[in-house]
């Protein structure tokens, strides 16, 4: 064992001496090289950030990943009641319930998103193409007016929990308070656009309301869920104040491990209600198509990388071709076959590690320059730091250079007659 | 008595382009420990093929080859890299120092060659010691690009003594040196006997060769011992 390491010591500090006498040699190798160590580090950093990217988004809407969820539609009115009362004040599971509602002027359409699905080219005046849920019984739908549909979310907790908005401005639901008569609403950002675009009266009617006249609803912020359609959040307590959520679609988000699944799954069946949450499993659903894009571009990378390699196995092979002497020289003073060809090693390897560290050091420069330059103008850049895996592709990719570029170098040297030197 | 070394009918034979040439034909030669001798022959007669040999430089064809009593002459590389570390030394016409290393480097050299590590302290007292037993220790970090010729040759033999080694194999240390430079050369190589290391040294100079204990002819890959008068 003493032997071994003697042995990889000397080669590491023959294999630096090297490197000292021949910096220009080793910084053309780590040139050629640096190229193809930095298109691995920008396809694993781009592939993690794409990754994370991917998932922030699905998590948005879908939750995270663990995150138990089961629809309700359709079931007996009892089930909602059922629902809310065993969720209500449980940080392990929150109910959502959905239901319609208008916020603007009576008696007529909502504004309607245009053809490019926002409500930049939205159709403000003029014969409805649809009706929404508040006329649909309606023969004719009536005119647009001053309105803006959203779909209202009611909560039972901190939905965040289990997806993660992300904040935009003003603040979100508090849950601890007296509920307020007039419900605070937490719009999602298109729908900030449409109220932002578009001034409308503040009144608010909601699908199957028992309350005759409108309520007055209060904006406390604004969040983005990933939805392409007007949402807005709301506390359950201050919604079923104004109207019944009997027939109203339900969501429930739970937690892995927690045991009101149990207990809903048994009040629930005793009602003849299914009551079967499936799994949020985002990471596996797309483990696949990530993978392949990510091998794809590692095979590119790849191949930037053995060009790389040439230019080590070149330079390797020039310096050896220089060094002959000396390394006859060392076999001649005791130095064995094994240790020369690891001195030669040792440098391509120092070499690969070196030009590895300086790939690293600017794609996590670049890409901090980036997030500087952009961050602002692009809320997923902001706060974007630069993926472990990549820095660890990138020294997989330095090291395996160093041995491929220094694998044939390192063979003629170990070949070398000591007889070099007798000849010289 | 065991001699330190023991060459019994050494034969050494190249292939040639057309044809098969000897050049050594049935050597015997014995050194014993502490004492010099020369090699004295015409270019091409064997010399250097012979110093290969008793470097473990090269395998003879026929022969036994006894260090200590021992056969090493058929050793395998790895043993052979062994000895070559813990027995011999090695003077070279031209001096080999690596020239972006300084006279310590090069000394130091010899210790780093995988054969055993020793602590940094411990190498630098042995090479300080090296270049001392050579008198150039005040020269320790100079390049040999700022020594003289004489001194990158001492430099080249504290390399060779720094492993205290048993046999000092030298093939025409003083051929790129003046004369007063070369003198002195040999007698620095002359002192390591009187600590008991074996000097064979390779030469064309008459009187370098005078000043050995014995002086071998190598005429033809014969080997004959000059009887003085």
């Amino acid at each position: 064992m003493r032997r071994f390491s003697g042995r990889n010591r000397s080669a590491l500090i023959i294999g630096l001496q090297g490197i000292r006498a021949r910096k220009l040699r080793t910084l053309l190798s780590m040139v050629s090289l640096f190229l193809g160590i930095l298109a691995v580090v920008a396809v694993q950093a781009g592939a993690s950030i794409a990754e994370r990217a991917l998932l922030a988004d699905i998590e948005l809407t879908a939750g995270f990943d663990g995150t138990r969820v089961a629809d309700l539609y359709g079931g007996p009115p009892e089930s909602v009641d059922i629902v809310v009362d065993t969720v209500t004040g449980r940080a392990d599971a929150v109910a959502l319930v959905q239901v319609q509602a208008t916020i603007g002027e009576a008696g007529v359409s909502p504004i309607q998103m245009g053809p490019s699905g926002s409500y930049e080219d939205a159709k403000t005046e003029g014969p409805a193409d649809y009706c929404n849920t508040m006329t649909e019984a309606a023969p004719v739908c009536p005119p647009i007016g001053k309105a803006i549909s959203v779909q209202l979310n009611a909560v039972t907790g901190d939905v965040r929990t289990f997806r993660p908005y992300r904040h935009v401005s003003g603040e979100w639901l508090t849950f601890g308070t007296v509920p307020a008569m007039a419900p605070r609403i937490v719009l999602n950002k298109e729908a900030a656009v449409a109220f932002g675009l578009y001034q409308v009266p503040a009144a608010m009617r909601i699908d199957g309301a028992v309350a005759t006249n409108s309520i007055t609803p209060q904006f406390i912020g604004v969040v983005d869920d990933g939805q392409g359609w007007p949402q807005a959040y709301v506390r359950m307590d201050e919604l079923t104040a104004w109207t019944t959520t009997a027939n109203a679609g339900m969501q429930v988000l739970l937690a892995g491990q927690t045991p009101v699944e149990q207990v809903l799954t048994s009040k629930l069946r005793a009602k003849n209600v299914p009551f079967d949450p499936y799994e949020v499993q985002s990471r596996e659903d797309f483990k696949e198509q990530i993978s392949l894009m990510r091998l794809l571009f590692l095979g590119l990378s790849g191949f930037v990388l053995l060009i790389g390699v040439a230019g080590v196995l070149n330079v390797g092979l020039a310096t050896v071709g220089e060094r002959v002497e000396e390394f006859a020289l060392r076999r001649a003073v005791g130095t064995p076959r094994a240790l020369l060809a690891g001195i030669v090693l040792a440098e391509t390897l120092l070499t690969g590690l070196l030009t590895a560290a300086a790939a690293i050091g600017f794609a996590a420069g670049a890409l901090k320059v980036a997030v500087l330059v952009m961050g602002d103008g692009d809320p997923f850049l902001a706060g974007l730091e630069f993926p472990w895996q990549a820095a660890v592709a990138g020294i997989v990719a330095g090291l395996i250079a160093g041995v491929l570029g220094g694998f044939v170098p390192a063979i003629r040297a170990a070949r070398i007659p000591i007889a070099t030197v007798m000849r010289a | 008595m065991t001699a330190l070394i023991e060459l019994n009918g050494i034969t050494k034979t190249l292939k040639g382009q057309e044809q098969r040439r000897t050049i050594l034909h049935g050597v015997d030669l014995r050194v014993e420990a502490g004492e010099s001798l020369a090699i004295v022959g015409r270019s091409g007669s064997g010399k250097s093929t012979l110093l290969s040999i008793l470097g473990l430089f090269d395998r003879p064809d026929q022969g036994s080859y006894l260090l200590d009593g021992q056969e090493i002459g058929k050793l395998a590389e790895r043993r052979a890299a062994k000895l070559r570390s813990s027995h011999f030394g090695f003077v070279f016409q031209r001096f080999f120092l690596l020239k972006h290393l300084s006279a310590a480097q090069n000394v130091a050299m010899a210790l780093v060659n995988g054969q055993g590590w020793l602590p940094r302290r411990e190498r630098r007292r042995r090479v300080l010691a090296a270049l001392d037993q050579v008198g150039i220790a005040h020269l320790a970090k100079n390049r040999p690009a700022k020594m003289s010729g004489g001194e990158q040759q001492r430099v080249a033999i504290a390399r060779a003594l720094v492993r205290e080694p048993r046999i000092l194999l030298a093939d025409e240390p003083t051929g790129a040196l003046d004369t007063e430079t070369g003198t002195s050369v040999i007698e620095t190589l002359l002192g390591a006997t009187t600590r008991g290391c074996a000097l064979v040294l390779v030469t064309h100079d008459r009187d370098h060769a005078a000043r050995m204990g014995r002086i071998h002819d190598l005429t033809d890959g014969v080997l004959t011992q000059r009887v003085r008068a």
